[in-house]
């Protein structure tokens, strides 16, 4: 599996959230997020077929109460 | 009374010296500022001393008291909080640069439950910054040490919290925790940090790390004394819309039992190595255990061998949410260690966030699966001992030096996935006298039997020594 390079990190915080990086920090952030992906390819071995994520409408349902309940 | 003596009462005695008017908050409080002003320029626990608000809340309380309205078990009695929970009119830093002037214009829930409850406070407390780690050498507001020896830390992120306990310069505080920064702190220093079920406490007013993973909780010095602040902090909350509507009933009711035919299930697989006496103490915590009537099976979730993992998939885009517009017009006022932690969630897809969160749904099955045939699940709680305060790696067994940071997670995270409820209880000291603790978990909502196991386990275990205050690191 390819690593993350610093210029992929670079462009995707220019690109997605024109947030200047620059080279180093770029690769110091790379060796953090290169660690995170290996580690989201490690779930695969959870065998999560017919495992739903958590967001439930009853959790909205609840957050927009609140928000109802907020002054205007 | 004397200082000393004042300042070694838990809150159950202080609270009936006080209601008792055989002493009044404003000596107490006194004598606890007085012991800041001595332990600070050694520890560093906290980021600011709320003196004059605390003497005038004391007089208050006293007041109150003098008049027969006494609000319960914590009125007049000195707390502290971790400075991620707003407090109005008093600085909250979450010690950061970013927030380094702020001062809120309400309180979080957990102090306003306290407040309301009579409780005096004497500070906010120094943590990682913006909870975002396990040392809390805070690059801004300093690194905070660990009470039984100066030049290790205390833990984090809530290590402020621990701290002040341990150290006698605060009774009760209140931490967060994500991955374990209430239950890894207490451990390090010698306290009880319990991390109640996620949704016990509200999380309104208090800075987040992670949406779907924070939880509020107590730093103390007695398994009983976390009960009473829980009784107090617990509950649903209007403004926190993840706050659990679960009946509050009162914990200390669960205290004073032993554990007879209490199953428990033995949780240590997810290290293959300890340090030889945090191994022997977990050893003898199980043997003690069951000399208190407790049956033990060896137990494995598969599940969990990747909690930390979970955690950080989850944790940091939740924690990119929340700082995204303060590090795109902030950055250079991040600390070195935090700011890459925010800037690498940018390129984590969401689909591994989304799958980190299925995941969560899996290792809580797990969890009920073993907690259908046990009470509790006993674990050690960290694989070594506090390190030297900038040490980043440490020794295994096999003499290979590994990052520090994991030994400390590998026990905590899950528990944060799951939700459910987890306290850290000390087991001893080691050679070194540095403090070793064991961890409970319980079903959600299930606070008071794990409560019930970890106050057995104290009175069986008898007093840890408190702290010296030195640096007694061989360099």
């Amino acid at each position: 599996m390819a690593e993350l390079t610093a210029e992929t990190v670079m462009r995707v915080a220019r690109e997605f959230f024109d947030y200047p990086m620059s080279a180093e920090t770029a690769a110091v952030v790379a060796k953090v997020a290169d660690a995170m992906l290996a580690d989201a390819r490690r779930l695969s071995a959870l065998g999560l077929d017919g495992v739903d994520p958590p967001f439930s409408y009853a959790a909205m349902i609840a957050e927009s109460e609140r928000l109802r309940r907020r002054a205007p | 009374m004397e200082q000393t003596q004042i300042l070694e009462l838990d809150v159950a005695s202080l609270s009936d010296k006080l209601r008792a008017r055989e002493l009044a908050s404003v000596e107490v409080t006194e004598a606890y500022l007085e012991r800041i002003a001595a332990t600070e320029p050694r520890l560093n626990a906290y980021i600011t001393v709320t003196g004059e608000f605390a003497r005038a809340a004391a007089s208050a309380a006293d007041a109150e008291i003098e008049a027969g309205r006494w609000r319960g078990p914590f009125h007049g009695v000195p707390v502290g909080l971790k400075d991620l929970c707003y407090t109005r009119g008093i600085l909250t830093t979450g010690g950061s640069k970013v927030l380094a002037n702020l001062v809120p214009d309400y309180d979080a829930t957990v102090w306003t439950r306290l407040r309301e409850a009579g409780a005096v406070l004497l500070g906010k407390l120094n943590l990682h910054e913006f909870a975002c780690g396990g040392t809390s050498n805070n690059p801004h507001f300093g690194a905070v040490r660990n009470p039984y020896d100066t030049a290790r830390i205390p833990g984090g992120s809530s290590g402020g919290s621990a701290a002040a306990v341990a150290a006698r310069s605060n009774l009760a505080t209140i931490g967060t925790d994500t991955r374990g920064s209430i239950r890894q702190p207490a451990a390090l220093c010698g306290c009880v940090g319990l991390k109640p079920t996620y949704g016990r406490v509200s999380r309104y007013g208090v800075i987040a790390l992670s949406y779907t993973l924070d939880h509020i909780g107590p730093i103390t010095r007695t398994v009983r004394d976390a009960a009473l602040m829980l009784n107090v902090i617990a509950g649903h909350d209007p403004n926190d819309s993840t706050s659990s509507r679960a009946a509050v009933p009162d914990y200390t009711r669960f205290l004073g039992a032993d554990l007879k035919d209490v199953r428990i299930a033995v949780l240590r697989d997810l290290s293959d190595w300890y340090e030889p006496e945090v191994e022997r103490s977990f050893d003898e915590s199980l043997r003690l255990l069951a000399s208190l009537g407790a049956v033990l099976d060896e137990v494995s979730i598969p599940s969990f061998k990747l909690g930390t993992q979970v955690t950080g998939l989850v944790a940091r885009p939740e924690m990119l949410d929340y700082h995204q517009d303060w590090l795109l017009s902030r950055a250079p006022d991040y600390g070195d260690a935090v700011r890459p932690l925010v800037e690498g969630a940018m390129v984590i897809p969401a689909v591994s966030y989304i799958r980190a969160q299925r995941a969560r749904a899996l290792m809580i099955a797990e969890s009920a699966r073993v907690l259908d045939e046990h009470d509790a699940i006993v674990t050690p709680m960290c694989m070594t001992t506090a390190p030297l305060i900038g040490q980043e790696l440490v020794r295994a067994p096999s003499g290979a030096e590994v990052p520090y940071l994991p030994t400390f997670v590998a026990f905590t995270g899950s528990f944060d996935c799951t939700g459910q409820p987890a306290i850290s209880v000390p087991s001893g000291l080691s050679s070194a006298g540095l403090p070793i603790a064991i961890q409970i978990a319980g079903r959600a909502f299930d606070e008071g039997r794990v409560l019930r196991i970890a106050d057995a386990f104290e009175r069986a275990r008898g007093p840890i020594p408190p702290p010296t205050l030195e640096d007694r690191s061989i360099r």
